[in-house]
């Protein structure tokens, strides 16, 4: 059909309006739309540009029959209202089965957890592609990370956590069942940024460990309404290089809490709405002596009982993988 | 596929008769064309330069190692045959397979998957470069794209392949036969069989079984219609009347018809060495027009890639001004376009039209053209050949006149009609005349088959009275053997009779028997006496003026009469032993006594009645071109319907009124007969006139030539036309007609490639059905695409949200060819299995300027009616699993950003949760088939309300086609499949989904249902109306 008038510029535009001819509605044109015409320029074979341009006119509006794309005025006015009412009662109809679906969803539980059988772990400072990468000697390049960090830890300063959250008796899970009556909103732990030793970045003139080049990466799992990480046992973040050979130029690494130990106490997570304080368990890892002026691939992942980090289509399930680089002058 | 061509050829060879030098002609014409043809032509004009004609018969013996009493010796014809091949054209050469494949993946809609595959690649390529392994999606797709175009083509190739295959399977099945003498002995065998030096043996109503050197000839005449357009038959005889092998009395051509009397000749070229078979090799390679289907479709499948390219190319537009980058906004192009095109629409005609075709073809018609299926259906002109196709095309008796009675014989096809009274003694004694002076006889070995069907030796008239007298009396052979045969002169024109002289069965009675047969003017002129009831009475006036109403009475039904008359011989003066002698006629030939009259027609076939009524209540008009007696014509034409019971023509009219001619109001006249000889000296005007004026037209003895006439002035009416034939020089009307329909037993080769279809039994009937099935398949196809159409709006909806607000992902693009090539296949085939709504044959043709298969209407209601709800019922779904996963629907919108950023692995749901990369897209994935799952439940609901356009489906019943119940099982089936089989996700991007997900569409697929019944409730309610005109497609 293009191939046929490529000759005459006006073919285009006439062809491609025509076929927009449906989208606008104009069901059941006059002999005289593009359609018809076009079924005419089959049979006819070729017309000229000006006759081509003259139908697309009249098409467009015919003065003849107070035609315009096909209809009259009251036929518009009556389609229009047609698909108004139409789609008018569609969209009502969604909204009520909207409405209707999000009755049966809880506010305050997923309905299903399908896809969160294993949490993911996720590294601070955030960076677009998990890549730390800073020169000690120039303050620009690692001032966003300490800015994060700064933000990120605020809700751990211990003024807040005493204000806001109960002590509790590590190495249990902290369970808040309901027990028939709602328990909302549900305590959360405390979690005080001091417990990060080193890498608290509290009256810290090194910022993190970034000044001197031996920066600290906060880890953190990701929040699972219901998950009692650890399966009841003493679970920890371990990090390495990812390839062994690496590891002597990763050089040493500090964990705080000691151990990268994650207290079963934080756990079960009860959603943003009813556990309103919750304070995230984190861990955070001081590289020591990282090798200068070159990219280290680093891993840490969780070993906990009922977290398998082995998952290989999803890389950030129970592990974080991620890069940091010291560049010196 | 070369008709085109043909005919132009014998155009200029028609005009050859003014000058003669054929040759020359040909070759001026042929100029114009491209050099390998013109050197072909030198080549052939080189070959032409043969000198059989001019050889006398002893060197022709030398030349090909034959005998032209013998014959060949079987080994040595074998040998040869082996050396020259079979006697038969190789089919034209067409375009080699592998262009005819190319061809198939090079269509516009292909080159667009082509494209869109080559994105894919360089969108995934890139992505290597850039290091990023985690999705291979752009790869899996480019190998699905192409996968789809290879997949469709070898389908389309397969299609073509098949079809051709048709055509060359029932060339086999109908083998045309001849005689030939072997060995001194006579054989019947396939003229396949036929090698150069065989002497065969010709009769009037064979067709010429290669090119022959005549060698004896008794009054043979053929018809070189086919080869010169010379209507008027031409004698062969022995001598050599002319240098050019083209003009030579001697040469029959191959596939010429004999019309009449007997030849025995030499073969002198067999196969494509041929006149014929050279002229048919030039003509090869010329392209069949594209058939009103085929242009239907294109224009409709350009409408919808134009209008993909168009949403494509806007959202592409927009995608970049959202800020994406090139190759994302270019991925999105093609999505949307994969999700538009139908890609597997054109396979979904081919497959429709195919199962058609077969039905077709269980009922003998082979459509060699899928799309003819279709033009049939269209069909408001039907002319149709007498001979063969209306009628039985074998002589058989109807009347016969004895004891001044005229009695009816039976002549349904199965013998299923009544008998007349047989105990009178003038029938025993007519009876004895019939089977004894007749010269057929029945190929021997056919002695269980019915008579009706056995094959005999001899012409159409003695056939039909041998038939006649083996069913009324019974071993006619073994008769003719009691009474020996001691004389006999063979018919001829100028005598007009046939007599012979037996034995008389009893050896004690010594008298002879002669029996004569013959044209009833002649046969009474010899007659003293008449036979009634056994007695013989003298022939007075009185009987004379009996004889005549009789005779004129069956003449005006059209058919052939013959009298017949006996004598028993004076045993003094012709004792047993006398030697009579057929040259001097030693014997009476007069005083004899008549017997009786037979007429034989060839009767119409038993179906013809009824499939041309439906045709006129199908508003399809039948008119009648033959080559037969006005007379004979028009009692056919009556009898089958053609010209209806009441109906009158102006001479019928004029004769009843007792006015002249010229006074009958011819208005008044609904019936008209044309003969010939009339139609040569009207202008085209007066033809249309005359086709316009008379509703129920006869064309009596009408050319090959007058035949394209009539189809052009009926097309000047506007007419779709369907042509019947089976000559050579019927290729043109065949061609010229909207749809040429061949005989396949009396057809020639010509004339089936010529023709779009094929009646495998030449059976009028035949083509009713095809109407029919046309009609139906019209229908059908339009409910296909409309159906095939609906989902592509609930396809392309999710890209636009995605797009525009900026929600994760609802379908994928896999998702997307799943649907189109794997799910909903099934039922839009199925769709083809439909039965009609209402009777279709009582509806007029459709006019194909306006009721088109892809209308507006019918987008429209498809694309934003039911396309727009099945749409919503995919969103809800979608909507659905996102929050009961943790996702509220306002969340979601403006997501996409983060959810789509592969290095984020802590994006917070409605609940606080926090998401990875992985579950995300595991979660994306999950989305996928839901609204996958989605458009299959809204489509079961689509086929279902697809299935009547009018009527409403209880009144179709559900399950009334057990394919398209099949087909919905089949779509579940492959649901569940692709949704639970282990590894999916991973593969094709399908999620194992809860159940409740299935049901989520549902109250959409029911709102589909109902809607669609009140459409067609109110259609049927009030037709005309506003509702009518915009919701009816």
């Amino acid at each position: 059909m293009l191939g046929q008038c490529r000759s005459c510029p006006g073919t285009w535009l006439r062809g491609d309006l025509g076929l927009l001819a449906p989208v606008l509605l104009a069901a059941r044109g006059p002999p005289t739309s593009p359609a018809a015409a076009l079924t005419m320029a089959i049979e006819k074979e070729k017309k000229t540009c000006g006759q081509l341009m003259a139908e697309w006119r009249e098409f467009v509006w015919n003065p003849r029959t107070h035609q315009f794309m096909g209809r009259t005025g009251t036929s518009w006015a009556l389609i229009l209202l047609f698909y108004l009412v139409f789609y008018g009662f569609l969209t009502a109809l969604f909204t009520l089965t909207m409405w209707v679906m999000l009755q049966t969803v809880d506010p305050y539980i997923p309905k299903y957890q399908d896809r969160l059988s294993v949490p993911g772990m996720m590294i601070r400072p955030k960076t677009d592609t998990l890549d730390v990468t800073f020169n000690v000697s120039n303050t620009e390049t690692w001032d966003d990370y300490v800015k994060m960090l700064n933000d990120f830890l605020e809700p751990y300063n211990d003024s807040i956590q005493v204000a806001t959250n109960d002590v509790c008796r590590p190495g249990r899970y902290n369970e808040q069942p309901d027990n028939g009556v709602l328990n909302y909103p549900k305590r959360a732990c405390q979690f005080n940024r001091t417990s990060l030793g080193n890498c608290s970045g509290l009256s810290d003139p090194s910022h993190y460990g970034y000044a001197d080049g031996r920066p600290c990466i906060l880890i953190k799992m990701n929040r699972v309404i219901n998950f009692f990480a650890g399966a009841n046992q003493t679970m920890n973040v371990t990090c390495a290089a990812k390839k062994e050979e690496d590891a002597q130029k990763l050089g040493e690494m500090a964990m705080f809490p000691p151990g990268g130990h994650i207290d079963l106490m934080y756990f079960p997570y009860y959603g943003k709405k009813v556990h309103v304080n919750y304070t995230q368990p984190i861990v955070a890892v001081k590289f020591l002596n990282p090798e200068a002026n070159m990219d280290h691939n680093v891993e840490c992942k969780i070993n906990a009982a009922n977290i398998a980090t082995t998952d290989e289509r999803d890389k950030f399930a129970g592990r974080v993988a991620f890069k940091i680089r010291v560049n010196r002058d | 596929s070369s008709p085109q061509d043909q005919y132009e050829l014998y155009a200029v060879e028609m005009e050859k008769q003014d000058d003669g030098a054929m040759d020359v002609k040909i070759k001026k014409k042929k100029t114009t064309k491209a050099a390998k043809k013109k050197e072909k032509l030198e080549n052939m004009k080189k070959e032409m330069d043969v000198d059989d004609h001019q050889l006398s018969v002893e060197d022709l013996e030398l030349k090909y190692q034959t005998s032209v009493s013998k014959g060949l010796n079987s080994t040595w014809a074998g040998e040869i045959l082996l050396r020259d091949g079979p006697n038969e054209l190789k089919p034209p050469k067409g375009t080699p397979e592998y262009v005819k494949f190319a061809r198939q993946l090079a269509g516009g809609l292909q080159c667009l998957m082509w494209v869109a595959a080559a994105i894919c690649l360089i969108a995934f390529g890139i992505q290597c470069g850039q290091g990023d392994l985690t999705s291979a999606d752009n790869l899996y797709l480019a190998i699905a794209l192409i996968a789809v175009v290879v997949v469709t083509g070898c389908f389309g190739y397969y299609q073509e392949f098949k079809s051709t295959n048709i055509i060359a399977s029932f060339k086999n099945l109908v083998p045309q036969q001849a005689t030939v003498i072997r060995d001194g002995d006579k054989f019947q065998i396939n003229a396949n069989q036929l090698v150069v030096g065989d002497l065969v043996e010709i009769k009037g109503g064979d067709r010429v079984p290669a090119d022959i050197r005549i060698i004896t000839s008794q009054g043979c005449k053929v018809d070189n219609s086919s080869l010169t357009g010379e209507s008027e038959p031409q004698t062969r005889a022995p001598e050599c009347t002319h240098e050019s092998p083209l003009e030579t009395r001697n040469i029959a051509f191959f596939s010429t018809m004999c019309l009449e009397g007997t030849a025995t000749g030499i073969i002198v070229n067999t196969g494509d060495r041929t006149i014929i078979g050279r002229i048919a090799s030039l003509a090869s390679g010329v392209e069949n027009e594209k058939t009103p289907i085929a242009i239907e479709i294109e224009h409709f499948v350009d409408i919808i890639a134009g209008l993909a390219i168009f949403f494509g190319g806007t959202f592409f537009v927009v995608a970049m001004v959202i800020g994406y980058p090139f190759l994302k906004a270019m991925v999105f192009f093609m999505a949307i376009v994969v999700a538009y095109v139908p890609i597997r629409l054109w396979a979904v005609f081919q497959v429709c039209l195919s199962l058609t075709a077969k039905r077709l073809a269980r009922k003998n018609c082979v459509v060699k053209n899928l799309e003819a299926v279709e033009t049939l259906g269209s069909t408001s002109v039907i002319c149709s050949d007498k001979t063969g196709t209306l009628t039985q095309n074998r002589m058989t008796v109807s009347h016969l006149w004895f004891d001044n009675q005229i009695h009816t014989a039976d002549t349904t096809e199965d013998q299923s009609g009544q008998s007349f009274d047989q105990s009178s003694e003038t029938w025993r004694a007519l009876c004895k005349i019939v089977s004894l002076c007749n010269r057929a006889f029945f190929k021997s070995g056919q002695d269980n088959v019915p008579v009706p069907k056995r094959i005999v030796i001899g012409d159409a008239s003695e056939t039909a009275l041998l038939k006649f007298s083996e069913i009324t009396l019974g071993n006619v052979m073994e008769y003719r053997e009691r009474y020996k045969k001691a004389c006999e002169i063979p018919f001829n024109s100028t005598n007009k009779f046939q007599v012979t002289i037996h034995e008389l069965e009893d050896p004690r009675d010594p008298r002879y028997l002669l029996v004569m047969k013959g044209a009833p003017e002649r046969i009474l002129e010899r007659c003293a006496t008449i036979m009634i009831k056994g007695q013989e009475l003298p022939l007075d006036e009185q009987w004379k003026e009996a004889f005549q109403t009789a005779y004129m009475d069956l003449g005006g039904l059209g058919e052939r009469v013959l009298g017949f008359c006996h004598l028993y011989l004076d045993p003094v003066q012709f004792p047993r032993g006398f030697s009579f002698d057929s040259e001097e006629m030693n014997f009476p030939t007069s005083g004899l006594c008549f017997a009786g009259l037979i007429s034989m027609i060839d009767p119409p076939r038993a179906t013809v009645p009824d499939a041309v009524m439906k045709c006129r209540t199908a508003g399809i008009r039948v008119i009648m071109v033959t080559g037969d007696h006005p007379i004979t014509a028009k009692a056919i034409a009556a009898s089958v319907g053609i010209i209806s019971e009441g109906s009158e023509t102006v001479e019928d009219i004029a004769s009843r009124m007792r006015i002249p001619v010229e006074q009958v109001n011819k208005w008044e006249a609904r019936a008209c007969v044309v003969n010939g000889g009339q139609l040569k000296d009207m202008e085209s005007e007066d033809l249309v006139e005359i086709l316009k004026m008379h509703p129920e037209m006869v064309f009596a003895r009408t050319s090959p030539q007058q035949k394209l006439i009539i189809v052009e002035s009926c097309q000047k009416l506007g007419a779709i036309v369907a042509v019947t034939g089976d000559g050579v020089n019927d290729s043109p009307a065949l061609k010229k007609a909207d749809i040429g329909v061949a005989m396949g037993i009396a057809g020639s080769d010509a004339a089936k490639n010529a023709a779009d279809m094929i009646l495998l039994d030449d059976n009028f009937a035949s083509i009713v059905t095809g109407v029919e099935q046309g009609r139906l398949i019209f229908d059908n196809l339009k409910k296909s695409i409309a159906y095939t159409l609906t989902k592509n709006i609930p396809e392309l909806t999710p890209y636009l949200i995605y797009i525009t607000v900026s929600v994760p992902l609802p379908l994928g693009c896999i998702t997307i060819l799943f649907i189109e090539l794997c799910t909903d296949i099934f039922p839009s085939v199925s769709l083809a299995y439909e039965k009609a709504e209402s009777d279709i044959m009582h509806l007029k043709p459709r006019n194909p300027r306006r009721d088109r298969l892809g209308d507006v209407a019918l987008a429209v209601y498809s694309y934003f009616q039911i396309g727009a709800i099945q749409s919503f019922a995919g969103f809800t779904d979608y909507f659905t699993a996102m929050a009961q996963e943790g996702w509220f629907p306002l969340l979601c919108v403006g997501l996409r950003a983060q959810w789509e950023n592969d290095h984020l692995q802590d994006v917070q749901d409605s609940y606080g949760q926090e998401w990875t990369f992985g579950q995300r897209l595991y979660q994306e994935y999950t989305c996928y088939t839901v609204f996958f799952i989605s458009i299959e439940m809204c489509q079961i609901l689509d086929v279902l309300i697809r299935k009547t356009r009018r009527l409403s489906v209880f009144q179709q019943g559900f399950f009334r086609n057990k394919i398209l119940v099949i087909a919905i099982v089949f779509q579940l089936c492959l649901g569940c499949f692709l949704c639970y089989c282990p590894g999916m996700p991973n593969i094709f991007n399908f999620m194992p989904i809860r159940f409740q997900w299935w049901l989520v569409p549902l109250p959409f697929g029911i709102l589909i249902f109902v809607y669609d019944e009140i459409r067609k409730l109110g259609v049927r309610r009030h037709p005309g109306s506003w509702w009518d005109k915009e919701l009816y497609y």
